[in-house]
């Protein structure tokens, strides 16, 4: 639509824009100052907004009791995070191949996880942080590779069967999680599968999938038949031509929709919460941290919050084309 | 493709959708008939219609399900207007502020509800932020009973989902045929006539869409009000989600919250058919 173009109307819209900003933000800036606050400090009744900042709260969170002093493994871990993820961000200015370096800054960091309770005792918020991970990561491979493939098919068959899989998966994905999660929880009960990873990375990867092949089949839909037919009649099978023509093309897609999945498992607290007993999930962790009567928890879950919530704004920032991309088109295209 | 590839391709999806949606679903309705505690789990006993003539008599479920159609009613419109008239304003700069803007806009929709809801509550904490600014523009104390909790939970509501129609209807703005604002402005129109005869009847679909999607999804929220709802346990704000977990994990009564999940369904289908229908003839008239 045409501007606005009188001065007093454009200093409106950015008095709107702004208080909108403001509204978004008060809650991230008031826990992250209150996780930063002593125990006094934070149950102060007129709230203060300067105060000594103390990383208390956080070094409780995390770690159960600090490696002697003058140790230096401690620094050691900290900058060798920090060069990873330098080398990361930076890495199309670096003159190696890419991929290489993706592959191995997430071999470095996979080490430096393993290898910090070695040198620190870290409290019971590092396991779960761990545990995150790992179902992150399973759910995502399994859900986009099955995806993929799903997805590749229902973009290029015009038979009955794409059609009602398609319909199918839609009305799955307006249905409560709850429909699914409680016989989860009774065949769980039943196969001594409760609390384990695999039971909560299959669940997450079932409960997500109509979501995953609508939004992988809408990329494939953009990619030309030409590309494969080619590649077809050039003598390659429809698998190797999937592979190794129509995956690189549609990478961009697919990224989004792993970002996606990333998102959905990362945040899942239902599911965890139904189905495991010890082996929580950050979500399901964190809100450990607030149901209990003691007020000394509150500056903890601030800290837990701010500490869960980071590595998901540096997933964000790393990949935000691919965010804004994926929430357009899964709209545009219902 | 072929018949054949195709099911190639799209078997293991297919397995798993059955196996983890389809069965489950069956089994659900097998266990609303049964009488199943967390102590007879591995030996059901079967009670007929009891669970569900129990969830029509049961006070709380009425409750729950009233607080539910409000919370629907309330936020869902707050969404769509909210939505659409920030992106207006957001389609009014451009380049790297608009760029920022955006992204402090999808916060509350990206970090993960449960946090988003513990941040939101620690603004009301006695020694919270907003509950000092209630107390000073009010005078009155912050008090946590069932009315403010509900309304926070619909305050959240608004708050953690409008990004999402945000982005919707800013990324339907951007294909808005220029043309036509051309021949509006040559005919004298004002900005309100253009938005109101060009810009709403344009993004209708969306609306459609945003509206479908948000009913649903709102119908099903279940993690900001069981946080929110801790606030203060003895004034349960539940909605019929919240209820059913519940009534599963807590007085664990597994077959009457099956039965209740299983009404869920039912009342959900019973909005999506017509939808699932266009939906399928659209399907149809693509291939």
């Amino acid at each position: 639509m045409d501007r606005i173009t009188s001065r007093p109307g454009r200093v409106l819209v950015h008095i709107v824009l702004a208080l909108f900003a403001v509204y978004s933000l008060v809650p991230f800036f008031w826990t992250t100052l209150q996780s930063f606050k002593t125990f006094k400090d934070a149950f102060s009744r007129a709230p203060i907004l300067i105060f000594q900042p103390t990383w208390q709260n956080y070094q409780e969170v995390w770690i159960r009791s600090l490696p002697d002093a003058g140790s230096s493994a401690g620094y050691i871990i900290l900058i060798a995070a920090a060069v990873i993820t330098c080398l990361m961000l930076f890495a199309r200015y670096i003159p190696v191949n890419p991929a290489w370096i993706y592959i191995g800054g997430l071999i470095g960091y996979g080490v430096l996880l393993w290898a910090i309770p070695q040198q620190v005792y870290m409290a019971k918020y590092y396991n779960y942080f761990i545990n995150t991970i790992v179902v992150t990561v399973f759910t995502i491979i399994t859900s986009i590779s099955i995806g993929c493939l799903a997805g590749y098919a229902l973009a290029r068959y015009a038979g009955m069967a794409a059609v009602v899989i398609l319909i199918a998966a839609l009305a799955f994905r307006a249905l409560p999680r709850l429909a699914f999660v409680l016989p989860y929880f009774w065949i769980g009960s039943l196969t001594n599968l409760l609390d384990t990873q695999i039971l909560v990375i299959v669940a997450l990867v079932a409960v997500n999938q109509p979501f995953t092949i609508w939004m992988l089949r809408s990329f494939f839909m953009e990619v030309p038949r030409d590309l494969e037919e080619s590649a077809m009649v050039d003598g390659a099978n429809r698998l190797t031509s999937f592979l190794n023509v129509i995956v690189p093309v549609a990478w961009p897609g697919i990224i989004s929709t792993a970002l996606f999945t990333l998102l959905l498992a990362y945040n899942e607290f239902l599911l965890v919460r139904v189905l495991t007993q010890t082996n929580w999930t950050l979500p399901v962790a964190i809100s450990r941290y607030t149901g209990a009567e003691d007020p000394a928890q509150l500056t903890l879950a601030a800290a837990a919050s701010v500490s869960a919530t980071i590595p998901i704004i540096v997933v964000i920032l790393f990949f935000q084309k691919h965010l804004v991309k994926g929430l357009a088109a899964g709209a545009v295209k219902g | 493709m072929k018949r054949n590839a195709f099911f190639a391709f799209a078997s293991p999806s297919i397995v798993i959708m059955f196996a983890l949606m389809v069965l489950p679903l069956l089994m659900a309705v097998f266990l609303s008939f049964q009488y199943m505690t967390f102590r007879n789990i591995t030996s059901p006993e079967f009670v007929g219609l009891r669970n569900f003539i129990e969830i029509f008599e049961d006070q709380r479920f009425w409750r729950s399900f009233e607080f539910t159609a409000l919370y629907i009613a309330i936020v869902v419109p707050s969404w769509v207007v909210i939505g659409f008239v920030v992106a207006l304003f957001l389609d009014q700069v451009s380049g790297l502020v608009r760029g920022v803007y955006l992204s402090i806009f999808l916060l509350p929709f990206i970090i993960v509800p449960i946090i988003g809801t513990i941040m939101f509550k620690q603004l009301w904490e006695p020694s919270g932020l907003l509950t000092w600014l209630y107390q000073q523009i009010t005078g009155a104390r912050f008090r946590v009973n069932e009315t403010s909790v509900k309304t926070l939970i619909i305050v959240f509501g608004i708050w953690y989902v409008t990004p999402f129609t945000i982005v919707v209807y800013f990324a339907g703005f951007q294909t808005l045929p220029v043309e036509m604002f051309e021949a509006a402005s040559i005919d004298g129109a004002t900005r309100m006539q253009k938005i109101r005869h060009i810009v709403i009847p344009y993004v209708s679909s969306l609306t459609i869409f945003i509206l479908l999607f948000s009913i649903m999804d709102s119908y099903r929220v279940f993690d900001s009000v069981f946080v929110l709802s801790e606030l203060n346990p003895q004034f349960k704000a539940d909605t019929v989600m919240t209820y059913t977990f519940l009534t599963a994990m807590q007085v664990q009564r597994l077959g009457k919250a099956n039965a209740m999940a299983i009404i869920t369904v039912i009342g959900i289908m019973v909005v999506l058919v017509p939808f699932l229908y266009l939906m399928y003839k659209e399907q149809i008239e693509e291939r």
